[in-house]
């Protein structure tokens, strides 16, 4: 079995059998499709949750990829790091494998989030929306798992990575096109809602339901995970034991 | 497997002015060992470079000078090779406790590309006498299971040197014992065993040879035996109450205080107790106890490391991962 894959199946199972850390990351942005999708007051809509559903699971991704970078400074900390480091296979499958298994976290967490919005009353996808919703996922995924991996190296402190992570949250999010259109926004925030890379995942998602295919936010999300996994790479080779 | 020309057989590991700096502090200082099919204790005090050599040796840690070897292959040029070859238990106890025991083990069978990890793990388990336990979480395991299992997960794919570090600190003494019991009939079956420890009273009954080291420089290499041959004398310890003085006796040599104790070292120690009685008395000092015993490898240890204690600011991360970043 590859590497990469022995250490995904090893922090999947951890998180499977953990409880609390998953049901803690399904609450969260289900109370949001549920107090923020259905009951805030809306005007240039009549059916908000159908708007909302592409941000709230972009959020979900952004919320399980940070909670998913402090897998790995548990491992530094309690000291499996050294252990894996000693290891034969090529020391980027720790890295990989972390980076496959928050993807993978993000995108079942949002699945979950993805049918709890249409009991709720979103629209349904049709197939090829579907597919179009999880590629944007997929990419924007191991972009943020990369990005989250890179700073957990970084800091390599729980309580500061703690810290880096709420404050990386909120201003992403509501400095994105998640809630509303850029239409609706305050001018000063139109140009920041638009270099936000959470705005071309989430653009991207509502694009597909137009039933065209969002290029430019593709290109954009697939050079900018390229870079990030290259910027985690970078960072993982320079560790200290 | 091809063996370099100038690899030599008997020694699994050979250093060669072995060095490690961080900035101006040199954490190992040109260390030179050759170790063959043994247990190999490296003995000092917290910080002295124990950690780091093996860090270097295990190929986590670039040596600023200097090489090493690890059955035959260069830690530098094919640090995989390397670790294909060896085990590295570090002294954390990071087992996953959301994992059974053999789940564990079966997770670093796969990482070794062990050919058939399903049964190799059965076989490890049992040999560390896991095997009854081996479906349950890790969570409920003991302290001396844990380590155990940190062992069957090292030895899952034959290594032929393993490098343990601190492996019985935190341990009950029937736990120690245990893990000591299993070192030893690893080194029985040919296996190169690397160990450090300051546990000295271990490291005496069970290394075959041993290393002092101080301040990232070696200070003595030989079997327990051959060292507390260095001290030739017998050691006096005196309970004294009142001021402490010295005594001049000819074959007695005053060594160190210790706690209430004046120690002292005596060519013929039977002889020199009445003698050290009779001239503290005139000195004054008032004698409430004596013993005399042969040098334990603490006295040889102290004699040339001196009791210096660890002066560095005591650290919650590192007590608890002393295998990152120490000196």
């Amino acid at each position: 079995m590859n590497p990469i894959l022995v250490y995904c199946r090893r922090d999947l199972i951890r998180w499977f059998r953990g409880k609390w850390g998953f049901i803690s990351a399904m609450v969260m942005p289900a109370a949001w499709l549920l107090f923020v999708g259905l009951a805030l007051p809306i005007s240039f809509t009549d059916n908000y949750i159908d708007f909302v559903t592409p941000g709230i699971l972009v959020m979900t991704i952004l919320s399980a990829s940070l909670a998913g970078g402090g897998l790995l400074i548990l491992d530094r900390m309690l000291g499996f790091f050294n252990k894996f480091l000693a290891l034969p296979p090529p020391r980027e499958s720790i890295l990989f494998g972390k980076i496959l298994v928050i993807s993978i976290r993000g995108i079942i967490q949002s699945t979950i989030i993805l049918c709890f919005a249409f009991l709720l009353g979103a629209k349904l996808y049709t197939p090829s929306q579907l597919a179009g919703t999880y590629l944007i996922l997929f990419i924007f995924g191991a972009l943020l798992a990369s990005a989250a991996a890179s700073i957990a190296i970084y800091l390599d402190d729980h309580d500061q990575y703690a810290a880096a992570n709420a404050m990386i949250t909120m201003p992403l999010f509501f400095s994105s096109s998640a809630m509303m259109p850029y239409e609706q926004m305050p001018s000063w925030l139109i140009p920041v809602a638009h270099i936000n890379p959470l705005s071309f995942a989430i653009d991207g998602i509502r694009i597909f339901q137009t039933g065209e295919i969002p290029l430019t936010q593709i290109g954009f999300l697939s050079i900018l995970c390229v870079f990030i996994i290259g910027v985690a790479v970078h960072v993982f080779r320079k560790v200290q034991v | 497997m091809e063996k370099e020309a100038t690899y030599d057989a008997r020694y699994s590991i050979v250093t060669y002015d072995l060095t490690k700096k961080y900035g101006d502090l040199c954490a190992v200082n040109q260390v030179n060992l050759s170790v063959g099919t043994e247990i190999f204790g490296i003995l000092g005090p917290n910080g002295s470079g124990k950690t780091t050599t093996v860090l270097m040796l295990t190929t986590l840690l670039e040596p600023t000078e200097g090489t090493a070897e690890v059955c035959g292959y260069n830690i530098h040029t094919e640090p995989r090779k390397v670790r294909e070859s060896i085990s590295y238990v570090p002294q954390d106890m990071a087992v996953d406790v959301r994992l059974t025991g053999r789940e564990n083990v079966h997770m670093f069978a796969e990482l070794y590309g062990v050919q058939n990890p399903a049964e190799r793990s059965d076989e490890v388990l049992r040999i560390l006498e896991l095997s009854d336990r081996a479906d349950e979480y890790a969570k409920v395991y003991s302290g001396g299971m844990r380590r155990r299992l940190e062992l069957a997960q090292a030895l899952v794919h034959n290594p032929k040197v393993l490098f343990l570090d601190e492996p019985t600190v935190g341990l009950d003494v029937a736990a120690r014992k245990k893990i000591w019991e299993h070192i030893k009939k690893l080194r029985n079956a040919g296996m190169t065993i690397f160990v450090t420890t300051h546990y000295m009273d271990e490291a005496d009954k069970y290394c075959d040879r041993v290393a002092i080291i101080d301040h990232g420089t070696i200070k003595a290499i030989d079997t327990p035996e051959n060292l507390k041959k260095i001290i030739s004398q017998d050691v006096i310890s005196v309970s004294v109450t009142g001021p402490c003085t010295g005594v001049d006796l000819p074959g007695v040599r005053f060594a160190f205080f210790e706690d209430e104790s004046i120690v002292f070292y005596a060519d013929s120690g039977d002889e020199a107790l009445p003698q050290i009685k009779d001239a503290l008395s005139a000195n004054g000092v008032t004698v409430t106890a004596m013993s005399l015993r042969k040098p334990s490898l603490d006295d040889v240890f102290l004699h040339l490391v001196g009791t210096e204690e660890d002066k560095g600011p005591f650290n919650l991360s590192t007590f608890r991962n002393m295998t990152r970043r120490r000196g």
